[in-house]
């Protein structure tokens, strides 16, 4: 615990240097300073600091892995055959009347020595079988200086290192295949997994106060000058900011992007995004305008939401994909890219009310294909060292060198990507995308460089799975992917309304909190299914009907908090993502010319209760999350509290995507590694 | 040499009489609010319910400590769990002199104005206080001086908290586990303003509809730092007062149940929002008010403010590990009435009922027993004030008048044996310090809105 003592200058400057806290004063009969010592300048300068440190570890408690991971890959060590064909733009080179050619026209031979038509390709990488998901220490410290009667700096600072027992993916392991993976910052993509590091092309640091390598973090989610002054509140500095009443489902919690490189969401759910929203440097301010009337405005730049880095445990885009975000050489870090908002919020007795207005950049953003930049011939061999003649030939039509049109198009002929057709459909489907338009695409966006290299728009999934493999064989082994991730503004409306029942003293409907929340976005902007250039744009609207009580079971225990929430979504998951891209399969008929059926709507149910036991040391949770399309996420938990100084929590969190047939179909789909039992032990001081 | 024609079991009589009778006048000898007027309530009880010493035929004297070995002797002057306090556990508790000047029970402005409005209050048709003359909210001061019945004692407690207009109380607390070691220690700021019933007469900011608003906000350890509550309590005391907080982990100010008034606020501290001043809850939403007696007791009335020690830190001792009781002073309060009430607005309540002790002499809690719902003694609460006087120490009005305040709680779970003591500290972590006026500041933006409760959970 903090303990609180008059400091001059030179002690405040000396605790923010050495970082120094101070014992938790135990002693019954110790002193504390009276507020009236320290003398001159000094003089009423109070400062407080506290902190803890917490061992935090997640234990996998089966063997799923994350399949965004190079090494949770199902298809690794996994034989697939493939089968070239001849490429329609390819006719002219070969001499091939090109009338009627498609992809599934004319398989291509095996010339021994020559040309690999087919073979039985694995990805060259091993399966791993990780133990944990997550084993880190944490330190947090808070300071706060009231520097006058209304002005106070407050710090908080955030340190995570990571123990990394892990079955790590090392990008320099496939080094000797075709030159290894090129593209891409070689931080992330080039050698062992980077668990903090937050960097975009362009900048090494676009959280201008954090710092990160990879195993370590230290940032600032507060940093704040704070002034009040009657009815007015300023806070100014680097800050998160949460708005509306709704727990999880965020619908007027619309201020800041979420951090995901920390546990990702499956930390303990009862804890909601506290340790999740992107702070950011801006200012704050608050209005009491009557009694019953807050408004409570902000501008602030521009953060994005931060997802776990390549090859970290939780991970959310697939490896086989070189991202580049344009947060900074897209010139969205600058100051002149600001979000601001405004909220209203009043209170009646029984009734509450709250309205917000936000134009923010959505710190989401939207993903697309973007020319790889690499400028890498296809090999001569494949990964089998059998004779590429796909290659050789492709190579051979553009003048011996396929690399410069190659770095026009999406893709880059390296190890660590996408090795077969099968691959590549299954993927599509795990991260909501259409295979066949991803494909068309990455041809259509990027001509004519994509026909240079003989890719061509395909008709239907046939040729497409065709025309995959004959790239995927041509490519020596495999093709990595290279998309962008670009930033829009938007316009966030939003309402919610609360109302607390009178009922039968001691009823189950007495004092029900009920809470209704609804957020409109015109035109959002929303990563295509297929990664096309175009973007889609959306009427977007969220509303969310939360039901809380506390009720009293028994004389014994205190009461138990339980809370019911709905959600309902016109047009993106609860992650943000387009519905769209909802409902792909591995597999389609032949003729299917779409790969995402999509879905209309989501909706999706929530209830957590937390049961304290007496004297509150011990306290049990439960939160549950339903995607009534066949997902579901359980996670039970109990906090233990034996003293002042340690805290201890653990929770097992159980996530099924099968409940109710295609995983792809349900928020949940591709989130199966994140069973796991997580334990936390923290003291504080 | 007093002839001792009013032996204790001549005043034991007397209330004993007064209990059945439902008779409510105060003092032996004599009347005893004419002589808190004058300034003096010597003459209002016979020395067998005044001296100590004279009420245990000499087994214990003023200065003396109570301790096990002398306890039994004044067995009936405790409640029963502080009597187990010393006899079982270890607690000492020393013998202060029996207040006989009035001004030593009463922050000065209140007392005036009690003085000044006596008699002018009723309960009207609902229950609540009125100016008998007007039908309006009432004017300041106690409004029951010589209470009637157990709802008007209570209402004394429940009006005015703590007996100032602003209240502002730095508060540290050490929670004790039943195995006498310290297991948590909080630090947290109360704040009172009282919006109607005013020492000056006037409504805060015209809200007429209120009684009180209320605020508390930990500030350490580190992970409850932030976490506050917000109250506002309504003058009609048939309404469960607004309840908001925030809790850092939704860094957002939300709406609470209102009639969650019986759970622990954080781990290991023992007591309740209820059990605030003996009347936590608006006095309306309990019931079946009874007085069951009358008695002398022991209470820590007077000479428990260690104002001139560092932190008003008072000493501990006691329980298995020599911390569990802070040293306190007790004397002879001659006359308390002890009331009985059920929490009838709360019918799941793990309480069962109260039993509160309550010194005729200034209406204020001497000792207070909760009891579950089977029956089974539960808690008990001990509130320990004092004039601010201590040596050259002292804490005056703006007149230059020694306040009053109170000075630490026990808060006693005898069923869990974890006890939560707690002192009132002269500042925080923080800056925030103990007064008892607003100094000028607008502690209603500051400390008691939605919006102050947010900045005060800081980051």
């Amino acid at each position: 615990m903090g303990k609180r003592d008059k400091l001059g200058w030179t002690g405040v400057g000396i605790l923010l240097i050495a970082g120094a806290a101070q014992a938790q004063d135990d002693s019954a009969a110790s002193s504390r300073a009276d507020a009236d010592s320290g003398s001159g300048w000094f003089r009423g300068l109070d400062v407080t600091f506290g902190g803890f440190v917490r061992a935090e570890a997640a234990v996998k408690t089966d063997d799923q892995q994350n399949a965004n991971n190079q090494r949770g890959n199902p298809f690794d060590r996994i034989s697939v055959a493939r089968q070239a064909y001849v490429p329609p733009y390819a006719a002219g080179v070969l001499g091939i009347p090109p009338t009627g050619l498609t992809w599934t026209s004319i398989p291509v031979s095996n010339v021994p020595g020559a040309i690999t038509g087919s073979d039985s390709v694995q990805r060259p990488i091993d399966p791993s079988n990780n133990a944990f998901n997550w084993h880190v220490l944490r330190a947090e410290g808070e300071l706060g200086v009231k520097l006058t009667n209304d002005l106070k700096f407050i710090a908080r600072v955030r340190a995570l290192g990571d123990f990394g027992h892990y079955g790590n993916f090392d990008g320099s392991s496939l080094g000797g295949i075709n030159g290894g993976i090129t593209g891409g910052d070689p931080a992330l993509y080039g050698g062992a997994p980077n668990y903090f590091d937050y960097r975009v092309d362009g900048s090494k640091r676009p959280n201008p106060l954090e710092w990160g390598g990879r195993n370590y973090m230290v940032d600032f989610p507060t940093l704040v000058l704070d002034y009040n002054h009657g009815p007015l509140n300023v806070r100014v500095g680097n800050q998160a900011i949460a708005w509306g009443q709704a727990i999880f489902f965020r619908v007027l919690d619309v201020v800041d992007g979420l951090d995901l490189r920390r546990h990702s969401v499956l930390d303990y759910a009862q804890e909601e995004f506290s340790d999740k929203r992107v702070p950011a440097l801006g200012a704050r301010i608050g209005y009491q305008v009557t009694d019953d009337i807050l408004a409570d405005a902000y501008v602030q730049k521009f953060q994005p939401t931060v997802y776990g880095n390549p090859n970290t445990q939780y991970n959310v885009i697939p490896v086989q994909f070189t991202v580049h975000d344009r947060y900074s050489d897209g010139g969205y870090d600058k100051w002149d890219k600001l979000s601001a908002g405004l909220r209203l919020k009043a209170n009646f007795g029984q009734w509450g009310f709250q309205a917000i207005g936000v134009r923010r950049y959505n710190p989401d953003g939207a993903i697309r294909w973007s020319a790889s930049g690499v400028n890498k011939d296809l090999p001569s061999t494949t990964s089998g060292n059998a004779a590429n003649g796909l290659g050789v030939v492709v190579n051979a039509a553009n003048g011996g060198h396929a690399g410069p049109f190659l770095a026009q198009t999406p893709f880059e002929a390296s190890p660590g990507g996408v090795y077969s057709a099968a691959e590549w459909f299954h993927y599509a489907g795990l991260v909501r995308l259409d295979g066949i338009g991803a494909l068309n695409a990455a041809v259509n966006d990027f001509a004519p460089a994509t026909a240079k290299v003989f890719a061509s728009p395909a008709a239907n999934y046939a040729e497409a799975y065709n025309e995959l493999n004959s790239f995927f064989i041509a490519a020596g082994g495999s093709l990595r992917g290279h998309i962008e991730r670009e930033y829009f503004q938007e316009t966030v409306l939003g309402a919610g309304v609360s109302y607390v029942t009178e009922g039968e003293p001691g009823s189950m409907l007495d004092q029900l909190i009920i809470n209704l929340e609804a957020s409109y976005v015109p035109e959002r902007v929303y990563t295509s299914p297929t990664l096309g250039k175009d973007f889609l744009r959306e009427n977007a609207s969220v509303g969310a009907l939360v039901v809380e009580k506390n009720y009293r079971f028994s004389q014994s225990f205190p009461a138990t908090y339980l809370v019911f929430q709905y959600m309902f979504r016109t047009h993106d998951d609860l992650f943000g993502r387009s519905l769209r891209g909802y409902g792909a399969t591995d597999t389609y008929s032949p003729g299917a010319t779409t790969g995402t059926p999509g879905v209309h709507h989501a909706n999706y149910l929530a209830f957590a209760l937390q049961q304290p036991f007496p004297q509150d040391i011990y306290r049990i949770g439960l939160a549950v999350l339903a995607d009534p399309r066949g997902g579901i996420l359980v996670q039970p938990g109990l906090q233990y509290k034996p003293s002042g100084h340690w805290a201890i929590d653990g929770f097992y969190t159980y996530i099924s995507d099968r409940l109710g047939g295609n995983p792809n179909n349900n928020v949940m789909g591709g989130m199966g590694f994140g069973n796991e039992f997580s334990l936390r032990v923290a003291y504080q001081f | 040499m007093r002839i001792r024609k009013y032996d204790i079991d001549y005043s034991r009589r007397l209330f004993l009489s007064r209990t059945v009778q439902g008779a409510f006048a105060t003092g032996v000898l004599a009347p005893l609010w004419p002589l808190i007027a004058k300034g003096d309530t010597s003459k209002a009880y016979p020395d067998e319910i005044t001296s100590v010493e004279m009420y245990t035929k000499g087994k214990v004297k003023t200065g003396d400590v109570l301790t096990a070995d002398n306890v039994d002797a004044v067995k009936d002057l405790l409640d029963p769990i502080t009597f187990r306090q010393v006899k079982e556990m270890g607690r000492r508790i020393k013998i202060a002199p029996t207040v006989q000047d009035p001004t030593l029970l009463f922050p000065p402005a209140f007392l005036e104005a009690t003085l000044r409005n006596k008699g002018k209050a009723k309960l009207d048709a609902d229950g609540n206080i009125v100016e008998a003359a007007s039908g309006n909210p009432w004017l300041g001061g106690l409004p029951f001086a010589e209470a009637q019945s157990g709802l008007e004692a209570v209402a004394n407690l429940t009006l005015s908290w703590g007996r100032h207009d602003y209240s502002q109380y730095p508060m540290r607390q050490w929670d004790i586990g039943p195995d006498g070691k310290l297991a948590y220690q909080y630090d947290f700021a109360w704040v009172e303003l009282q919006v109607q019933s005013r020492i000056d007469n006037t409504v805060f900011r015209g809200k007429k509809d209120l009684l009180r608003l209320f605020s508390l906000w930990f500030t350490s350890p580190q992970d409850v730092a932030g976490t506050s509550f917000l109250t506002n309590w309504y003058y009609d005391q048939r309404k469960f007062p607004d309840l908001y907080g925030y809790l850092p982990a939704f860094r957002r100010v939300r709406q609470f149940p209102t009639n969650q008034r019986f759970e622990p606020l954080l781990p290991g501290i023992t007591w309740f929002l209820s059990d605030a001043w003996g009347a936590g809850d608006p006095m309306l939403t309990w019931g079946n008010y009874k007085v069951v007696g009358r008695q002398p007791m022991l209470g820590a009335v007077s000479q428990n403010w260690n104002g001139s020690k560092p932190g008003w830190q008072m000493g501990a001792h006691g329980g298995p590990k020599g911390q569990t009781f802070w040293d306190t002073n007790f004397s002879m309060c001659p006359e308390c009435i002890v009331v009985e009430t059920e929490p009838t607005g709360y019918p799941r309540a793990p309480v069962g009922k109260k039993r509160l002790w309550i010194d005729v002499r200034n209406q204020q809690l001497v000792a207070y027993n909760s009891f579950d719902r089977r029956g089974e003694i539960w808690k008990s609460v001990e509130l320990g004030c004092s004039r601010m006087q201590d040596g050259n120490a002292a804490v005056k009005d703006p007149k230059g008048n020694y306040e009053w305040t109170w000075t630490h709680f026990h808060i006693h779970d005898i069923q869990s044996n974890r006890m939560s003591r707690i002192l009132h500290a002269p500042s925080l972590a923080g800056g925030h310090k103990s007064q008892f006026s607003d100094n000028g500041v607008d502690v209603y933006n500051k400390y008691l809105t939605n919006q102050a409760i947010t900045r005060l959970g800081q980051a």
